[in-house]
């Protein structure tokens, strides 16, 4: 067996490649080559127009950014891919709470408040199109906690 | 409800679960990854850790290494986390959802992992915990550049000939699930198994295993 750092090419590679203190390294490599490929690539990809979740941004609304429009207790009308799938998209958009309306009389700014008030500044799309998203992204926070109480609760 | 693109590489499909604009569905390929996963999750549930014991050369003294009830409790419930989150990003039909469960998978492998005390097991851990957090920017970013590039991030949609998805967010997708995984890291996975507790610490494998399976029938058939 030849000593440390020689032979060929490859076993110095695999040699190198067997350390895992290179791991973050090596995969950190990756996303950066990966990368400058996509910002070489960016002038050739196209944003479309054509979105299943548009986003129009009304800067004079109090509830700007997340104004969805509509009228309360009436259907709005909300893009989805699969409507049939969603009977009650619409319904819960432009609902606010009693205190949720008094406090976007008053302010401008209740849109960049993350309180979740019924309706409204809560995305309607998340709710009603996409809510097994919002169930496995709370799955994640919990599973997270568990990790991170376990960690401080074990005794050492 | 439309159905997938008629050359499907993993078959037509069989069951249709909807959740709104998510569309969850069975094809043979699918459904023999997610069988794969149940049966991995029950092993994890009914079975016992294995206990290793370590022989001392030329004499008659062993060693047995112990697991605490409580690491054994956190372990199990984080290797059925583990799986469920397997079952959830194999049978996914939709992009964003599918990133969603992968990054479950790689939360859970970490808590798997983060509750051995050995030095050497826990040195990996570290550095395949650094790899997992750094592999949602790519997982994320190619689900993002998906959805902008075709404007929709349903798979029915994104599997017919009509959408070209660009290839940057394929390379993103596969980066991202190899980085929560680790499917082809074994270096540091090496380490991990040394570690007792087999039929937890095995999950890791076989969650990253299914998961570069799917990934790759995902990238192929967009």
């Amino acid at each position: 067996m030849k000593p440390e750092g020689q032979g060929s090419i490859i076993s110095r590679i695999s040699r190198a490649l067997s350390n895992y203190d290179y791991l973050a390294g090596v995969y950190a490599l990756l996303v950066i080559i990966i990368t400058i490929i996509g910002i070489v690539s960016l002038p050739f990809l196209a944003y479309e127009d054509v979105q299943v979740y548009p986003k129009h941004i009304d800067r004079s609304s109090p509830l700007d950014p997340y104004d969805r429009g509509g009228t309360p207790f009436n259907t709005t009308a909300v893009h989805a891919q699969y409507p049939d799938n969603s009977p009650y998209l619409g319904y819960v958009t432009a609902y606010l709470t009693p205190l949720s309306q008094f406090m976007a009389d008053g302010s401008h700014h209740l849109g960049t408040t993350i309180v979740s008030h019924p309706g409204g500044i809560i995305d309607e799309i998340l709710y009603n199109t996409r809510g097994l998203d919002t169930v496995v992204e709370t799955s994640i926070l919990f599973v997270a906690f568990t990790i991170a109480a376990y960690l401080f609760r074990r005794k050492d | 409800m439309n159905s997938l693109a008629v050359p499907a590489i993993g078959g037509a499909e069989l069951h249709v679960i909807e959740f709104g604009d998510i569309v969850n569905y069975f094809s043979p390929y699918t459904a023999m990854l997610f069988a794969f996963a149940v049966l991995f999750t029950v092993i994890a549930i009914v079975s016992r850790p294995e206990r290793q014991v370590d022989i001392a050369f030329g004499g008659d003294a062993y060693y047995t290494k112990d697991i605490q009830p409580e690491q054994l409790k956190f372990q199990r419930f984080m290797a059925i986390a583990c799986g469920l989150a397997t079952l959830g990003a194999v049978v996914s039909g939709d992009v964003f959802n599918f990133t969603l469960f992968t990054s479950m998978v790689g939360i859970t492998n970490i808590g798997i992992v983060a509750a051995y005390k050995n030095r050497h097991v826990l040195n990996a851990a570290f550095q395949y915990g650094i790899v997992a957090m750094i592999a949602t920017v790519p997982l994320f970013g190619g689900a993002a550049i998906i959805l902008a590039t075709t404007g929709t991030l349903s798979m029915w949609e994104l599997f017919g000939s009509a959408i070209a998805v660009p290839l940057i967010a394929k390379a993103f997708l596969v980066l991202g699930v190899m980085g929560e995984g680790m499917a082809p890291f074994y270096v540091a996975k090496a380490e991990i198994t040394r570690a007792p507790g087999a039929p937890y610490v095995l999950i890791i494998h076989v969650s990253s295993l299914l998961l570069f399976l799917r990934v790759v029938e995902i990238v192929l058939s967009m």
